[in-house]
């Protein structure tokens, strides 16, 4: 907001008590100083006129000189006037400093009623005893127009006037007869009279323009309270409008929520409730209104744990999340809710009342252990049997019953081979669930991390041949441990160099290094594989994911391995990642925190 | 170490096909003396009479679980320093550490290479103090 009022809106009303401060004195001044001004021109243009006749009456031979003498005075001192009143309106208009031009004024008055005084003087001894008479009145007459046309300042009248009769009083003092002395006599009361009548003047001149510019203000004040009355309505007129749209919308949510939702008070009573609260517990609204919540919610066994958290909860006065309960239907039927609950508090922190949702969780948990149970029975009963053929199958195939017919042969291997890749594939989608369900325990132990990659390496040895690939391992950090659970860390290691010696061309070494990375440590699996395809990059961590679908039937694999391998390493607290090999390849590594004894 | 190397198994396996195959891994392969029985109840007294130098016992099964028969032998002077291996699908290593703190001598997952398992039970046996 502007410091300086220059708007009505911005202008602060004053009390009424105020208002008489409210003119100025350098504004009355101007106000004054402006009725000089304007009248001016009335007084020159008068003065002009006088002085004509003056000049038609005392015209003579004799004189002529001087009356020409006294008639260019008084011509210089009315335009000198005159262009004064003219630069002053030009001037008005960009609020002239009324002291100057108060102050040129006053000088033109004063040459004004000397001119006047100096006609009195050079004349009255020269001319005849009617033309005296002629002249005192025009005097007079000076001095009386000049009351109202200078009185708005009551000092410029008295400077006017006595300019006027200063040099006539000494003519009339020193010409010496009886009768002028005594007329000299008479002139200062005159003046006094008429200095005293513009002071006067000057006073009601003065109070006038206080009223004027006090009623200007009033008024200004008034339109300005009524403007912002105005405006304060409006504000007002449009909160309230959408207090009452948000009050609607919030009314239109509540009606419309799937989830059941309750106002209590803070005694736990039921103010409102929701349509999907009636469905939910079997109540209408209308009968739950007035309730004590745990009266009718909560199976009896609960009530008073119910009722010792809720009260905990009224003097917390903060918004709980998702607690759940054993809850009942009207009908008796128990069902699962997980309650939410926010205190509406006022700014004094007091609550006013608390807004409770209860979501039905009953189906949820039961999908939850319907889950649990087919992924044991998954685990169980799909190994059970696969436990049987494949022991079979090895047995057959280890030779202890004598050497079988090369077709015969071929096929057990076939069957065993696939029999190997569903186990493979049960157990890692057993791994995945068990991950993403949050249920796999990692038993971390800190190990040298070089003899982890050397046992790795010897797992991995006979796979590796079968591809013709050479595993070579440069575990050079002797010293660095990490803190991982064995079995975990062998099962990614024996994916990344699984996947390096499927994928690259028989000949080739896979190469798995070590590198030290300050309080990290990094494992790299190096190939000389073809690569990683461009649309393959950003999905090749997601599940089920192969490049190729074909490669499951070229490769094997069940396309989770990765899947697995980066959920185990971030639960381990490590990283895991890809970038391309110079010369061709693909280097597969994880980075994990090194172990510190302490 | 013990000093005979291993001879004389008892298997209690509820799964028939399970017990067959075992039963011919260690024979064949193992050229072991192999006991199966498929009732856990019976379990004991057939110990009693065989004298098993090493019993496998299943974790579940009907009647009686592999962890209960594990601590009736344990209570029972014939049959409690006979040295116990474990053959289960839960090998989870939770379920590993329960069986070592119960005292077994070693725990086999299913499925297991049944070309491998003599090997395996002979590395548990020559373990054993």
């Amino acid at each position: 907001m502007s410091a300086i009022p220059t708007t009505p809106s911005d202008a602060v009303p004053q009390a009424p008590g105020a208002l008489h401060d409210a003119s100025d004195a350098r504004r009355v001044l101007a106000d004054q100083v402006e009725l000089l001004y304007r009248q001016a021109p009335i007084g020159i243009g008068g003065a002009l006129l006088v002085a004509s006749l003056v000049v038609y009456e005392l015209y003579a031979p004799h004189s002529r000189e001087l009356v020409i003498f006294w008639a260019c005075i008084a011509l210089l001192v009315a335009a000198s006037r005159f262009m004064l009143v003219r630069a002053y309106s030009r001037d008005a208009a960009r609020e002239p400093d009324p002291k100057r031009w108060l102050r040129w004024f006053s000088i033109g008055a004063l040459a004004e009623g000397v001119s006047w005084g100096f006609a009195a003087a050079v004349f009255f001894p020269s001319i005849s005893d009617e033309q005296r008479v002629f002249l005192a009145f025009v005097l007079a007459t000076m001095t009386a127009g000049g009351l109202p046309l200078f009185s708005a300042v009551w000092w410029v009248f008295a400077l006017f006037a006595f300019g006027v009769i200063v040099p006539f009083e000494a003519v009339l003092f020193t010409y010496g007869t009886r009768l002028f002395s005594e007329l000299a006599l008479m002139i200062p009361i005159l003046l006094a009279i008429n200095v005293a009548v513009a002071y006067r003047l000057n006073q009601v001149f003065v109070s006038g323009f206080r009223l004027r510019q006090s009623y200007g203000r009033l008024t200004q004040d008034y339109t300005t309270l009524n403007l912002q009355l105005e405006q304060h309505l409006a504000e007002l007129e449009e909160a309230r409008r959408q207090v009452e749209a948000s009050g609607r919308k919030l009314a239109l949510f509540a009606e419309r929520s799937p989830i059941p939702i309750f106002e209590f008070d803070w005694n736990g009573v039921v103010l409102t409730a929701n349509p999907a609260a009636e469905n939910l517990f079997g109540y209408s609204a209308a009968e739950m209104i007035g309730k004590k919540g745990t009266d009718f919610l909560f199976p009896v066994e609960v009530h008073a744990d119910v009722l010792a958290k809720w009260s905990g909860f009224m003097r917390s006065s903060k918004p709980v999340v998702a607690f759940r309960y054993h809850n009942v239907r009207r009908d008796g039927a128990e069902l699962v809710c997980e309650w939410s609950i926010t205190p509406l508090v006022s700014p004094a922190n007091r609550v006013l009342s608390v807004i409770v949702q209860g979501r039905d969780i009953t189906q949820q948990l039961e999908a939850e252990r319907m889950k649990q149970e087919f992924t044991s029975t998954l685990s169980h009963e799909l190994r059970t049997p696969l436990t049987s053929i494949l022991g079979s199958l090895q047995l057959i195939n280890s030779g202890a019953f004598g050497e079988l017919e090369k077709d015969v042969a071929e096929l057990a291997q076939v069957a065993e081979r696939n029999g190997q890749r569903l186990l493979d594939l049960i157990n890692d989608v057993l791994d995945i669930e068990r991950i993403e369900s949050g249920k796999l325990t990692l038993f971390p132990e800190p190990r040298a991390l070089h003899t982890l990659l050397q046992e790795a390496v010897n797992l991995n040895q006979a796979f590796a041949e079968r591809f013709n690939v050479r595993l070579v391992l440069s575990a050079d950090l002797p010293n660095v441990r990490v803190n991982v659970d064995v079995k975990r860390i062998l099962q990614v290691m024996t994916n990344l160099i699984s996947n390096a010696a499927k994928f690259s061309p028989a000949g080739e070494a896979v190469t798995i290094e070590m590198h030290d990375l300050g309080g990290e440590v990094r494992v790299a699996v190096n190939d000389r594989g073809t690569g990683i395809p461009e649309n393959f990059r950003n999905r090749i961590f997601a599940r089920f994911a192969q490049a190729d679908s074909t490669d499951t039937r070229q490769k094997g694999g069940t396309g989770l391995g990765l899947a697995i391998c980066k959920r185990l390493i971030e639960t381990m607290g490590g990283r895991i990642g890809f970038a391309d090999r110079q010369g061709g390849g693909t280097m597969f590594f994880f980075e994990l925190p090194k172990h510190r004894a302490d | 170490m013990p000093s005979a190397p291993l001879n004389r198994v008892l298997y209690v396996e509820d799964d028939e096909d399970i017990q067959r195959i075992v039963r011919l891994s260690l024979e064949r392969i193992g050229k072991m003396t192999v006991q199966v029985v498929s009732d856990p109840l019976q379990a004991i007294e057939a110990i009693k009479q065989f004298g098993p130098e090493l019993v496998m016992l299943d974790w579940m099964m009907p009647g009686m679980d592999g962890p209960t028969l594990f601590r009736k032998m344990r209570e029972l002077p014939e049959t409690r320093d006979c040295p116990v291996v474990f053959i289960t699908a839960r090998a989870q290593q939770r379920e590993t550490a329960e069986l070592a703190a119960l005292g077994a001598a070693g725990v086999i997952s299913k499925p297991f290479s049944p070309k491998d398992l003599p090997d395996q039970l002979r590395s548990i046996w020559s373990a054993l103090p």
